[in-house]
């Protein structure tokens, strides 16, 4: 019965979405632009053979991937948390019944399995067209490269909630939103961490940053069992971990919320 | 004529001084802005560099230096655009809610009053991070040269392109979306090297959307300086601004006012 309200939460959100279909165009438009300058700039770079153990197409699919993740988990929770705790209107969440952290993730998880859908069928046409067939992919593995894919998205979700949730301390937050989002450009979203050097590889492996872009498009994009044994437990450690904070800031940061009447 | 242009430029730097004294009231809060947005445009030279890095070798005939006078031009050419005409991209609201009848009633040109009245603190940001890019790049005189005029043309452009998109909304209903992503557009699309684009791709942003203006033609200018490119720059920028401008004022023609009574902060 407690679980339920969570999952009536992710169905109207889920119809919520559909309705509001729209709202997504934009998205589409720049998904297309990003993944065609991108096949642009590579394919100006390739000249055949393999680019730190990537050869052009994987590369297009890496990007397909990588912005699919990102595209789907999308980046309104940090503003609406902010506006939320700014404006003081998370005063009237706090009195329905239910955990305020999981009310949010599950009405995230309804307009994301909306945009899971469109964006997958956009990586798939798109890659198709830049790249063609992705030479040597294992269907077999598909349940291991959607769990991987699941727990990104839960991971960039709860820490950008904590971020969004930081407003509970300081007035301005945003640029911890702006470097949380650069640390993910750049280590993973648009370069393979392959492409850098070998000491910073050994680090990046563990850190969230690349477990949520690479991790899931290395994956796909050039299965191996070691490195499905490597990324899966290390994602959902530091998604069971990304959880616990945002549910530790919020609990710290409520007890500072004064609510005024009105 | 001379006298109106006069008048106006008077009016953007009156504009000018009112919105920095009021950012520079909340110092901490604008600080912030700044260099989180020059940390934010610093991650890309990261980038560049792991990829240059990489594959050793040039891009479409751009090295790691070319590309970074991208990033300068480009970053400094926003800032200019969003401390001087920030409001422009607020003209779909401003049409689409009525609020732009309080620059009809002003006796100033209303495109010029309305993308005037507002300044980006974050733009200041976007704006020494150009410099300061090109500074520790190291460049020549002539470098500086062509950025700092860049840095000018370049903002009318992204001024102009953004007007032309909003000004649409004057004509075919709320465009706000259109507009916006012109915006985007014409960063995304400057911060790679010129070569990258072909087709129709390449023809649509050197002629109707002269995207490829704002920094791609400068580094030309860098690559080989040619007195005839740099006419075409001025001449494009000249011409894509005018037409903005007309654009805007004869879609004002259609305009009508919602009667909605708002306070202007």
């Amino acid at each position: 019965m407690k679980i339920q309200k969570y999952f009536s939460l992710i169905r109207i959100n889920i119809k919520n979405a559909l309705v509001y279909r729209a709202n997504v165009t934009g998205r589409v438009i720049f998904y297309f632009v990003f993944i065609f300058i991108f096949f642009s700039l590579w394919g100006m770079i390739y000249s055949g053979g393999e680019i730190a153990g990537y050869s052009l197409s994987q590369m297009i699919w890496y990007l397909c991937i990588t912005e699919l993740i990102t595209f789907t988990s999308g980046n309104s929770v940090f503003g609406r948390m902010n506006e939320e705790v700014k404006s003081g209107s998370i005063a009237y969440q706090l009195l329905r019944p239910w955990n305020y952290v999981f009310k949010q993730f599950s009405e995230a998880l309804g307009e994301m399995s909306f945009c899971a859908a469109v964006f997958t069928a956009m990586a798939v046409v798109l890659g198709l067209i830049f790249a063609g067939p992705l030479q040597g992919f294992p269907a077999a593995a598909v349940p291991l490269m959607l769990l991987s894919m699941l727990l990104s998205v839960t991971m960039n979700f709860f820490l950008m909630m904590s971020l969004g949730l930081t407003a509970f301390f300081m007035e301005e937050n945003s640029s911890f939103y702006l470097i949380y989002q650069k640390l993910l450009f750049i280590f993973g979203l648009f370069l393979p961490i392959e492409f850098l050097p070998q000491w910073a590889q050994n680090i990046l492996r563990y850190l969230p940053f690349s477990l949520i872009t690479w991790g899931p498009a290395k994956m796909i994009v050039d299965f191996s069992w070691h490195h499905a044994a490597l990324v899966l437990p290390a994602q959902a450690l530091w998604a069971a971990a990304a959880v616990l904070l945002a549910m530790f800031i919020f609990s710290r940061g409520v007890k500072k919320v004064n609510v005024q009447g009105g | 004529m001379f006298r109106e242009v006069k008048k106006h430029i008077r009016l953007i730097g009156r504009y000018f001084m009112f919105n920095l004294s009021a950012l520079v009231e909340y110092r901490s809060s604008f600080l912030i802005q700044v260099f989180g947005m020059a940390l934010n445009n610093a991650a890309f030279v990261f980038f560049w560099w792991a990829l240059f890095d990489k594959i050793g070798m040039d891009i479409a005939g751009y090295g790691f230096s070319d590309v970074m006078f991208l990033w300068a031009v480009t970053s400094t050419a926003y800032g200019v655009a969003n401390i001087f005409f920030c409001n422009a991209r607020r003209i779909s609201q401003l049409v689409m809610t009525g609020e732009l009848d309080t620059y009809l009633l002003q006796p100033k040109n209303p495109l010029i009053n309305a993308i005037s009245a507002r300044m980006s603190a974050s733009a200041w940001g976007d704006f020494g991070y150009g410099i300061v890019l090109l500074a520790i790049m190291g460049v020549s005189a002539k470098t500086w040269g062509i950025f700092a005029l860049a840095s000018i043309t370049g903002a009318l452009l992204m001024t102009a392109i953004i007007v032309t998109g909003h000004s649409l909304t004057l004509y075919f209903g709320n465009m706000e979306a259109v507009g916006n992503m012109m915006w985007e557009f014409s960063i995304t699309f400057s911060i790679y090297p010129e070569g990258i684009f072909k087709g129709a791709v390449k023809t649509l942003i050197m002629t109707v959307v002269p995207i490829g203006f704002i920094s791609q033609v400068p580094m030309r200018l860098v690559q080989s300086f040619r007195w005839g490119t740099l006419a075409l720059l001025l001449g494009v920028t000249l011409a894509y601004c005018v037409f903005a401008f007309f654009l805007f004022m004869r879609g004002l023609k259609r305009y009508e006012s919602g009667n909605l009574i708002v306070t202007r902060m």
